[in-house]
């Protein structure tokens, strides 16, 4: 069985956001098992735009997350703050741009560029292929990994949450060359890497629009926490292509889920969401590349690099 | 062409479309890059000075970062090339005064790519400017903030080293946007004196990210605000550029010109150049886009200086102010760097 809690803060401050982090983690009840030496937290930072955009992890919430493990677990506990280089993105800078150089100072924790140290190649079969994905070994070796994603719609594949984000901490940072087997790659990395913990900061989701939603969800299961995500944004998840491999490969459970709406509730959240038509918008941005292509060979106008790499 | 990177593409593609113009060469570093050459049929050279040294030109377009602009504009000058350079014209005042002296010393034109001049809505406000339609301006303000260096392209590249050290950039957001702003301002009233002026620096980089100025025309008295900024999350085609002018008669706004909807507009300008192909007319090259038919228009500005033999229309010397105002703001703020 797995457990969805859906939290709500009651504002945006520091404090409620802590608050609220805190109950959502502890309602959830992960048993920690065998002694936790070191805890490896990933939050979404895809790029340089900051928590007020709704597209990266509120270091807030990260900073919430922190001082939960010390209370949890115990005080000397190793952390680390980790993500890995993008395509677009280089860590280092994400860090300071994002404000998590300065969390890692004032919380003490350790900031992990998995892009960089020993990185390991792991093999991976998903719907019969077999591929391999590079993975730094503190990852691979971490006692307790918990997944802080973003609530968000996204571009590509519709949803980017606790599956997707695991995506973004395979080592490679060129994942732009995954792109034509996402789905594939997105489960693959899941079957590596598996999130002890899911926290979605939904503080700030991402739709049409950012909004401040104040929600927070936790899970012990990605795949699950995906799957409530998905229809908290108003998409069905047998629609999104990685939520239904996903399901196919059992990388997850969502044949017995456990949703506790405390307090709030799942409908109020899809309603408050600034929903993003999903086909709609992928159709339109597909449509708009053509016809500007199509414009362009018609009248030899030019189209600007920004919009079509001519390299 | 010296430099192919997203500037540099584009300068390339623009000047391919010019009348009387024939891209002869290009170079960058990046053999990434120089594929663009390949698929135009043009030569490509890793190195800039084998270029240079190899082809018969009679122009230069300069698209390297901040810091290697200097260098590349000596050698340019030295062969007795025109030199057409993106803005800002150097990292810093000394700098950019060394380039005036030594282009000038060698007689070859140098223009700075100031494209913001060349938006329809702002040629509108300054024609209405200069026929006194608002009356005498007291107040001017403007805008120019988006996600500067930090946008997200379609196929996503990461974002140049340079933009992060202070040393090769020279500055941020007032460097590389402010800079437009300032030299309009300049441009439309002249004598500039700074006032006020303060920086941001959200994203905890040595350089700003936010930048307020206040300047004031010595010659009319014109108090202006120029507001630029990195920070704000853009996705093409939008962006946020205007200039508005109020005076003893009312006001001027660039968003009096600029298009409502910029996805109408590209409709619209699709539509005529199709036309216009069509019956054989000159097609208006990125006027669907709004914000990059500047850049088009801009270097158009260069070529038809060359090939009239006149002087270019963005002076030296009002470039060598703007670049006197923002080290001042560099100097007042001094102290106050996010490191």
């Amino acid at each position: 069985m797995s457990d969805v809690v859906l939290t709500k803060a009651e504002g945006f401050t520091e404090k409620e956001i802590n608050e609220t982090v805190s109950r959502a983690l502890d309602v959830l009840g992960y048993d920690f098992g065998e002694k936790i030496d070191s805890v490896v937290i990933k939050p979404n930072l895809c790029y340089y735009w900051d928590f007020s955009t709704g597209e990266t992890t509120d270091p807030r919430v990260v900073s919430a997350v922190i001082d939960w493990v010390r209370q949890r677990i115990r005080e000397d506990v190793c952390i680390f703050v980790a993500e890995a280089d993008a395509s677009a993105m280089r860590t280092k800078h994400a860090f300071k741009i994002l404000g998590y150089e300065k969390l890692s100072h004032i919380k003490d924790v350790r900031l992990l560029n998995l892009s960089e140290g020993e990185i390991i190649d792991r093999n991976v079969e998903v719907a019969g292929e077999d591929f391999v994905l590079p993975v730094n070994k503190m990852l691979l070796d971490a006692d307790l990994i918990i997944n802080v994603p973003k609530l968000k719609y996204h571009r590509l594949v519709g949803l980017t949450c606790a599956l997707k984000n695991m995506f973004g901490a395979i080592a490679k940072p060129r994942k732009y060359s995954y792109h034509n087997r996402l789905a594939k790659v997105i489960v693959g990395i899941n079957k590596i890497v598996k999130s002890n913990i899911v926290l979605v900061d939904g503080v700030i989701a991402l739709g049409k629009t950012p909004k401040k939603l104040g929600v927070i969800m936790t899970s012990d299961d990605a795949l699950a926490a995906d799957y409530v995500a998905s229809r908290a944004i108003g998409h069905n998840p047998s629609r999104i292509a990685y939520l239904k491999l996903g399901m196919k490969e059992k990388i997850g459970d969502v044949s017995n889920l456990n949703l506790v709406e405390n307090p709030t509730k799942l409908e109020d959240i899809r309603k408050e969401f600034p929903k993003q038509n999903y086909l709609l918008h992928s159709l339109s941005w597909k449509l708009q590349l053509k016809l500007l292509k199509l414009y362009s060979k018609m009248s030899e106008d030019v189209i600007p690099p920004i919009l079509n790499d001519v390299g | 062409m010296i430099g192919l990177g997203r500037m540099g593409k584009l300068h390339f593609l623009n000047a391919s479309h010019m009348n009387d113009v024939k891209v002869v060469a290009v170079a960058d570093k990046n053999k990434r890059n120089r594929k663009i050459a390949e698929k135009h049929h043009v030569q490509a050279y890793d190195d800039y000075e084998k270029l240079v040294d190899s082809e018969e030109l009679d122009a230069v377009i300069i698209s390297l970062p901040n810091f290697l602009k200097r260098e590349s504009i000596f050698y340019a000058t030295e062969k007795g090339l025109d030199i057409f350079v993106d803005k800002p014209l150097a990292r810093n005042l000394a700098e950019a005064q060394e380039i005036v002296r030594k282009v000038n010393a060698g007689n070859v034109r140098l223009m700075v790519g100031v494209n913001y001049r060349y938006f329809d809505s702002v040629q509108k406000v300054k024609k209405m400017l200069d026929e006194g339609r608002v009356g005498d301006v007291v107040i001017a303000t403007s805008e120019l903030i988006m996600d500067g260096p930090f946008s997200h392209p379609l196929v996503p590249k990461p974002v140049p080293e340079w933009w992060f050290d202070k040393e090769k950039a020279g500055g941020g957001a007032l460097l590389d946007l402010g800079y437009h702003l300032i030299d309009i301002f300049n441009w439309m009233f002249g004598d500039l004196e700074l006032e006020f002026s303060t920086l941001g620096y959200r994203f905890g980089l040595p350089i700003e990210d936010s930048a307020t100025v206040v300047l004031k025309s010595t010659r009319n008295g014109v108090n202006g605000i120029v507001n630029s900024g990195w920070f704000s999350k853009m996705i093409f085609p939008n962006f946020n550029f205007r200039i508005n002018l109020n005076g003893t008669v009312g006001y001027v706004s660039t968003d009096h010109f600029a298009p409502r909807n910029l996805y109408l507009h590209a409709i619209k300008e699709a539509t005529l150049n199709l036309f216009r192909r069509a019956v054989g007319k000159r097609v208006h090259y990125l006027s669907y886009t709004y914000y990059y038919a500047s850049f088009f228009k801009v270097l158009d500005q260069f070529f038809e200086a060359i090939r009239e033999d006149t002087s270019i229309p963005v002076s030296l010397e009002s470039q060598l102010e703007v670049m006197k105002a923002i080290e001042t703001v560099y100097r007042q703020n001094r102290g106050f760097a996010s490191e």
